[in-house]
């Protein structure tokens, strides 16, 4: 329904955790140790379940991720598992076309789903009332598709039109959040397009739509995360009612979806018609998810691009003036918690045709090298475990319990273990400034990273079509 | 993360729905759910000072974060037409500093307490706010109250921010949907300031800091303020800073009303998009305002007709036809004025096409009412969302903010939902046949002329 993503890479909400340990001055210990409560179990079929309550608002979010995304598709058919995504809207065994989308919004509720590198989610906002409503249809359609022609064509029409809307018509349409991955990876699990290419969306069937089902649509496959206001009881015995039916399947082996380690900085350019001013972005291969140096860059993030004390925000915009604001994050398409596979950290500039693609890059180095070459100013390190803290907060507060449901299903998808949410304060506090350089000489290496330069270009010159190699 | 707010936002701020239809009798039929629970917005507490500063404290949650949002009654609108643009940047040179901050300190004091310094112009108001943790709650009123107060507005920093807004305005301007809103509002709204999505270059250009500081100096001040304080806080620590920090600021100049005319009528106008795959089309007329009695009949015939992913025009031009991703229709407000409009990115091939289906669906819902049914889905969508829009800080803040601005009194958010559950299928037919007519609306067309010109010789005016 929504698609993989949006146009300008955003502010990415960053959620993780810190405890503050007050070195500043204005800032004081916090007596708040935010703790969520986490209940965690499977059923026989494989199902994995996490309960959270939280009876502030008499609502629950419902949350079913499956554990394919858009990085493992079939490689005859770029965009497939987003078009797959809109077909698991358009009929299953007690719903027909819309009926889904009218059981929730009739129930009070909203809903949606998403597409993201390592998993497909389907989640609900409802009144707490109403979770039972919610899980007998999320079961259902976890029981089976009642999909048919006229709904596969119709909804290849849709994405089409989703990415025309999002890239094809759009000025920087596709930058970087697509580009970027494309030319900094080179496993074809990781450097395709995922959108995909409209002939590929046009070319789908609906026996492949029937076969994706079978193969990754199963409660072995699942996470089902519930938090709000319910009863742990009732949910536990609703649960069990509607998903313990639900036959499991024979899964198919994980392909290797390893990168090389990037010795030699790539620089790519891209014409793009429809924009105005020219545009850069810089993305850095990521240490592994949930070492210690993957920690220090959740802090290296925070003090690089987010905030208004940010080191790229000082030196490109209020220092030299080259642009309006630097943007950027680990994970374009989410944070740096709900991916499993390599992932770029990316910063994002336009500026102005007098000014040259090799001065941005210089300022973003000037920003960047301290922290290659000396310890970090333990103030600096002190903003950036508050801004950490301060994120990871508004992540769990985020739209009717969605930001906290999303931490869950992906510790539990990812990790099998949800409780982790509340262990992520004591990995962020144990970063040292030793281990912040240490990570920044090899992450941030010039080697280690992709530049796409964008530049305007008359309008007959190209189409809005991905990034190339120089 | 906001790639999912992004879009899911869109389902919240949007309504609608039809109601379940009648399972097939093979068919099992959903679980009604259990009987629903009582809900009452949030209590607030909201005093003024000796100055004329409205304050609202909204203790809300169990998340240790507290907003803490300025509005000030001072945006496009008293900008004046020889100072277009002005308030926008008055918002940008506002975060360069304080008499006794400068811009990098103030950055780090905004950082200190987990937030950014966000402050932003619109028609009708200026924005300023933090989002800090809860421990800082006093510490972020008295560094608002400071920008607030004591802008240091440096020259220094002009002549960058008007490049900066220079580059703004041409990357906006270059989205077709930026476009085709910049044309429908100056056809509406003329030389009135809501007219005006984007200045001119031009326009930037000749502002200079004198014009920041008259705008500044004559808009700026305690009459014109409303401060929300939403979240988890110290609410005795957090009115003592108030009283600190705020009693001492002068009332400022009174707020002028220029209240606004706008016009329903059938023009075309097409701006060419050689090779755009896609048309951008807004198509929509003036309603009545916040204030009216017919506002909330409008929203729940708003919400049936264009303003949900399950209303009948996305239901037919998307979900039907698949000429579109994402058509919505709303309506759009600023101080007692408000317009409805349906908009949609749409197949090039299908320009046509899609404006019949959309005038087709108007004409529907004009000549026979909804099934009770379908409107009661639509109510209960309502009264669910209500809940979600009251339920955390950011949004109480904004539910809040419109309504203190709008003037609607404090009865508005405790009798909204009876409101919309007394709207009635009549009442829906009647509302679209008064105030949404095809024939009186604006069709603004952003898309590839030659391939479009022919399919939009039907619309070039009115019956």
């Amino acid at each position: 329904m929504q698609g993989v993503g949006k146009g300008r890479v955003r502010r990415l909400v960053l959620m993780l955790a810190t405890v503050f340990c007050g070195l500043s001055a204005v800032a004081e210990p916090s007596s708040d140790q935010f703790h969520v409560p986490v209940d965690y179990y499977k059923l026989p079929n494989g199902l994995r379940v996490v309960l959270s309550q939280d009876h502030t608002a008499p609502t629950v979010c419902v949350g079913v991720y499956y554990r394919i995304g858009f990085r493992i598709e079939p490689r005859d058919r770029t965009g497939f598992a987003h078009l797959f995504e809109h077909m698991m809207f358009q009929g299953s065994r007690n719903l027909g076309k819309m009926e889904f989308i009218k059981l929730v919004q009739a129930n009070g509720g909203i809903l949606n789903g998403s597409t993201r590198f390592d998993f497909t989610n389907y989640f609900e906002v409802v009144p707490s009332n109403k979770l039972e409503t919610v899980l007998w249809a999320e079961a259902d359609r976890m029981s089976g598709l009642a999909v048919n022609e006229e709904n596969l064509k119709n909804q290849q029409g849709v994405v089409g039109n989703e990415v025309k809307v999002n890239v094809l018509n759009a000025p920087y349409g596709g930058f970087p959040w697509i580009d970027l991955p494309m030319a900094a990876n080179s496993n074809w699990y990781n450097a395709h397009n995922f959108y995909g290419d409209l002939t590929d969306i046009e070319a789908a069937k609906l026996e492949e739509v029937k076969k994706f089902f079978d193969t990754y649509y199963a409660p072995n496959n699942a996470v089902l995360t519930i938090v709000g206001d319910f009863e742990t009881a009732d949910a536990k015995k609703l649960v069990e009612k509607y998903f313990g039916g639900i036959k499991s399947s024979q899964l198919p082996a994980v392909p290797d979806l390893t990168e090389p380690k990037q010795e030699k900085e790539k620089i790519v350019t891209k014409q793009d018609p429809l924009a105005p001013r020219p545009a850069l972005a810089v993305g850095y291969h990521m240490p592994d998810r949930n070492t210690a140096e993957y920690y220090a860059m959740g802090l290296i993030e925070q003090m690089l691009i987010e905030g208004d004390d940010a080191l790229m925000r000082k030196e490109l915009v209020l220092k030299r003036g080259l642009t309006d604001s630097v943007d950027g994050g680990i994970n374009l398409l989410g944070n740096m918690f709900n991916y499993q596979g390599p992932m770029l950290m990316a910063a994002e500039v336009r500026y102005d045709p007098t000014t040259k693609p090799e001065t941005i890059l210089e300022a973003m180095d000037t920003a960047i090298e301290p922290l290659r070459t000396k310890l970090v100013d333990p103030q600096m390190l002190d903003r950036a475990r508050v801004k950490l803290r301060s994120s990871l907060y508004d992540t769990m507060g985020q739209f009717g319990g969605f930001g906290l449901m999303d931490l869950l299903a992906s510790f539990a998808l990812f990790d099998d273990d949800p409780a982790r949410v509340n262990t992520l304060v004591g990995q962020f506090d144990k970063v040292t400034p030793e281990l912040i350089q240490k990570t920044a000489q090899e992450y941030l290496r010039p080697g280690n990273r992709t530049v796409i330069e964008l530049q305007p270009a008359p309008k007959a010159a190209s189409s809005g079509a991905p990034a190339k190699n120089q | 993360m906001k790639t999912i707010t992004r879009n899911a936002s869109w389902l919240v701020l949007v309504a609608g729905l039809i109601a379940v239809a009648p399972a097939h009798a093979q068919k099992q039929t959903p679980p009604e759910g259990g009987p629903a629970k009582a809900f009452a917005v949030p209590a607030n507490e909201t005093y003024t000072l000796g100055n004329g500063m409205k304050v609202t404290l909204v203790p809300y949650g169990i998340i240790p974060k507290v907003t803490v949002s300025a509005a000030i009654d001072a945006g496009s609108v008293n900008e004046g037409s020889d100072h277009v643009g002005v308030s926008g940047l008055t918002a940008d040179l506002m975060k360069e500093g304080t008499q006794s901050l400068t811009s990098e300190q103030l950055a780090d004091a905004t950082a200190k307490m987990g937030s950014t310094l966000d402050v932003a112009a619109n028609a009708d108001q200026t924005i300023a706010q933090l989002d800090v943790l809860s421990e800082f709650g006093p510490q972020a009123v008295k560094l608002l109250a400071d920008v607030l107060q004591h802008p240091r507005l440096p020259e220094s920093e002009l002549e960058r921010l008007k490049n900066d807004a220079l580059r703004q305005i041409a990357v906006r301007s270059s989205r077709p949907q930026t476009i085709a809103q910049m044309k429908f509002r100056k056809i509406l709204y003329g030389d009135h300031p809501y007219g005006t999505v984007l200045p001119t270059e031009a326009d930037i250009k000749k502002i200079a800091l004198q014009d920041v500081k008259n705008y500044f100096d004559g808009n700026f001040g305690a009459q014109r303020t409303h401060l929300y304080v939403a979240g988890k806080f110290d609410v005795a620590a957090v009115k003592k800073a108030i009283a600190e920090s705020f009693n001492g600021w002068g009332k400022g100049a009174p707020r002028v009303e220029k209240l606004a005319s706008p016009k329903a009528q059938r023009v075309l106008d097409v701006t060419d998009r050689p090779g755009a795959p896609q048309s951008t089309l807004v198509v929509g007329l003036p309603v009545p305002p916040p204030t009216s009695p017919d506002a909330i009949p409008l929203g729940v015939t708003n919400a049936l007709l264009g303003g949900s992913f399950n209303s009948r025009i996305t239901a037919n031009i998307r979900e039907q036809k698949g000429y579109t991703y994402s058509p919505r229709s709303e309506i759009s407000r600023r101080y007692h004025d408000a317009y409805w409009a349906e908009s949609a990115d749409v197949t090039t091939q299908y320009t046509g096409a899609s404006l019949k289906e959309i005038f087709g669906e108007i004409e529907r819902l004009k000549s026979e009412a909804p099934p009770a049914t379908e409107l009661k889905g639509i109510q209960n969508y309502i009264s669910g969302l209500f809940i979600i829009q009251n339920s955390s800080r950011g949004a109480l803040i904004s539910q809040l903010q419109y309504v203190d601005f709008q003037g609607l009194g404090e009865n508005y958010l405790k009798t909204y939902v009876a409101k919309v559950n007394a709207v009635t299928p009549a009442d829906v037919q009647k509302m679209t046949g008064q105030y949404i007519k095809p024939d009186e609306m604006t069709i603004v067309v952003v898309g590839d002329k030659s391939k479009i010109t022919d399919q939009l010789t039907p619309y070039q005016k009115g019956n």
